[in-house]
């Protein structure tokens, strides 16, 4: 048995990173994008692979989304990740706390962050 | 491929591995000791900080035990394991333990009597002591509440040495691994073995591979082979080996759920509390975590909504826990084509239980102690100003909002002559007559304290063994 896993952030991943640092100025921002890329790939493949796979599907879910509403561009935004926080699926609402949780540890580390987020 | 060979193969470079690796020579034995993780030189990374999960930890200390909830926890991977990372508390096992863990898992020679001389060599190589002055206000909160409330508290004893020019933990890397150097050991760090190779009830080698980019293979052959990998690593290595037998069940845990607390004065932020309220343990014990600005943030999160306003007075802030001792128990399991095993972990109803009135004691402390404002790591979860509120707690510590972590690893192979322990009284495995184990997998349960001193007695006491029967 193999387990594929991405290499990089996938587009929901690198869209939720945005939402959560956009306050930032643009070499923090990608210093914070640094750290959360490297940390999900160094994560023990199941859990990675089943990071990737909700993140795959909340993506698709985003698009599709966008699209029913008249072809506006899909958005992940921090009220989007604010649902899925307090979502009744267990795995969405640690999805959203892993990708919170390391963007704002390196905020803090990394950006010296005064607003807080 | 390169070919090495030794009299004995230490794998591991932790708590267990170093000191295996330290009586052995000492001995006069032949001591090759690999580790999968980099050499550090210690001092070199600020403690507890990003740099640090970089460099030292394994997962980039990113790894979870499946399950309801999921418990998040980290381990070591570098020259020294853990040791490298952890905040150095030292609780020796007590007595009542031993000789329970005596009885109930049928050990032999497991005395009270005998693991205290072990842990007295221990110490004396690590140097084990209290702060030379007024404990961080960070810490003396902790004592400050139990004392208010009626409770006991301790200061724990740390594997530090103070010094005019500050403090330097003791790990394994600045102790015991340069002193078996001395005693002409040698440490291959980067290096990650795959697999042990078997012949019958003989292991005749085992097969590495670097882990410093190079990816090189490598095949070390030994007389004798002591794995100590953690907790974690050494089942799924004799997994991985096809020795399944007892292996990987009986993972426990210190299941751990935190509070970010509001002071109105500014706390010190660069190290770990040494307070430990001590009035429910073992069954559960409440302490201080790390405490830098991302750790305070990250505890501050679950209680969503409040955490932005909070964290502008993050000076004032410090992160607390209560660890309990659990009933529950978890699995590890090394899949073909996986590098990193599958942990899974069971909390019971109890547990649960357990740990939401670890969190009102812990609340109930950090009130007395003076607290304005405590955030509990649960999802959506009261912050709470007044001790009348603490009782939302209660409800709301469920498997669908706490959130869990763990540093306390153990009991994953178990000892003791009982049909459930992985090796026989000394670390031996059984069916084979050459390959031990000596780490924190051994331990039968979780000790309901930080284990290192367990661990490090028990790696004495059977290495010592291994001496008089080989
Ligand atoms: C953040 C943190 C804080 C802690 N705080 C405390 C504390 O204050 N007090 C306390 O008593 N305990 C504490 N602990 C726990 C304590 O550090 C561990 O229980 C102890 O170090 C475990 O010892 P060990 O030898 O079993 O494993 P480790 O010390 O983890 O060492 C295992 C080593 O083996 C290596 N390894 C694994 N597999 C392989 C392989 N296949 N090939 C080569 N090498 C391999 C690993 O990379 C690792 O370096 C803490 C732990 C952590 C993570």
């Amino acid at each position: 048995m193999t387990v594929l896993v991405p290499r990089s952030l996938l587009a929901f991943e690198r869209a939720a990173v945005d939402a959560l640092t956009d306050d930032l100025d643009r070499g923090d921002r990608a210093r914070v994008m640094a750290y959360v890329d490297g940390a999900l790939a160094a994560m023990p493949e199941h859990i990675r692979a089943g990071v990737a796979v909700e993140s795959l599907a909340l993506g698709a879910w985003t698009r599709v989304t966008a699209l029913a509403h008249w072809g506006r561009t899909a958005s992940v935004d921090a009220e989007f990740l604010d649902r899925l926080d307090r979502s009744p699926v267990g795995p969405l609402r640690q999805h959203a706390r892993l990708l919170r949780s390391l963007t704002l540890f390196a905020r803090h580390e990394i950006a010296g962050d005064e607003a807080g987020a | 491929m390169t070919t090495l060979d030794t009299e004995v193969l230490v794998i591991g470079s932790g708590a267990g591995g170093a000191t295996t690796a330290a009586v052995l020579t000492r001995a006069g034995r032949q001591v090759r000791v690999v580790e999968e993780g980099p050499a550090v030189a210690p001092g070199s990374v600020e403690p507890f900080s990003l740099e640090e999960m970089v460099a030292k930890y394994r997962h980039r200390g990113g790894s979870a035990a499946l399950g309801a909830p999921p418990i998040a926890y980290a381990e070591g991977r570098c020259v020294g394991g853990s040791t490298e990372i952890n905040s150095g508390l030292w609780h020796r096992l007590p007595a009542a333990m031993a000789e329970q863990w005596r009885r109930a898992h049928h050990i032999d020679e497991f005395t009270p009597e005998v693991l205290d001389r072990c842990a007295d060599w221990a110490e004396r190589e690590v140097t084990v002591s209290c702060v030379p002055d007024a404990p961080p206000r960070s810490s003396a909160v902790l004592a400050d509440g139990a004392q208010r409330l009626g409770w006991h508290a301790v200061e724990v004893p740390r594997v530090v040495r103070y010094e005019q020019d500050g403090a330097a933990k003791q790990t394994m890397a600045a102790t015991l691994l340069p002193r078996a150097v001395a005693a002409g050991a040698e440490i291959l760090a980067d290096c990650r073995v795959d697999r042990l190779v078997r012949r019958g009830r003989v292991v005749v080698a085992a097969e590495c591979r670097r882990t410093d980019g190079t990816g090189e293979r490598l095949t070390i052959r030994a007389d004798q082979f002591v794995v100590c990998g953690g907790a974690i690593q050494s089942p799924a290595l004799l997994q991985r080996s096809g020795i399944r037998r007892r292996i990987g069940t009986g993972l426990k845990v210190h299941p751990t759920i935190k509070v970010a607390a509001r002071f109105p004065f500014a706390l010190d932020h660069g190290d770990v509390p040494m307070h430990r309220i001590t009035e429910f343990t073992p069954d559960l014990a409440l302490g201080g975590s790390a405490n830098r600005r991302g750790q305070v943030a990250l505890a501050l999160a679950d209680a969503s909504p409040e955490a932005a306003t909070a964290m502008a007075d993050w000076q004032g802030i410090g992160v607390y826990y209560a660890a309990i001792r659990s009933e529950g128990s978890g699995r590890v399991l090394a899949l073909p084509g996986l590098a990193a095993p599958v942990v899974t972990y069971r909390l019971t109803e109890a547990d649960m239980s357990r740990l939401a009135r670890g969190l009102v004691h812990l609340g109930e402390a950090l009130l007395a102690a003076g607290a304005v404002e405590l955030h509990p790591s649960v999802i959506g979860g009261r912050v709470v100003h007044r001790a009348g509120d603490l009782v939302d707690w209660w409800p709301a510590v469920t498997r669908a909002r706490a959130n869990l972590m763990t540093v306390h690893l153990t009991s994953s192979i178990g000892m003791g002559e009982d049909a459930r322990a992985g090796t026989d009284s000394f670390g031996a495995v059984r069916g084979f007559d050459n390959l031990r184990v000596n780490d924190a997998s051994l331990l039968p349960d979780a000790p309901g304290i930080n284990p290192q001193a367990t661990i490090m007695a028990i790696a004495v006491r059977n290495a010592e063994q291994a001496l008089s029967s080989w």
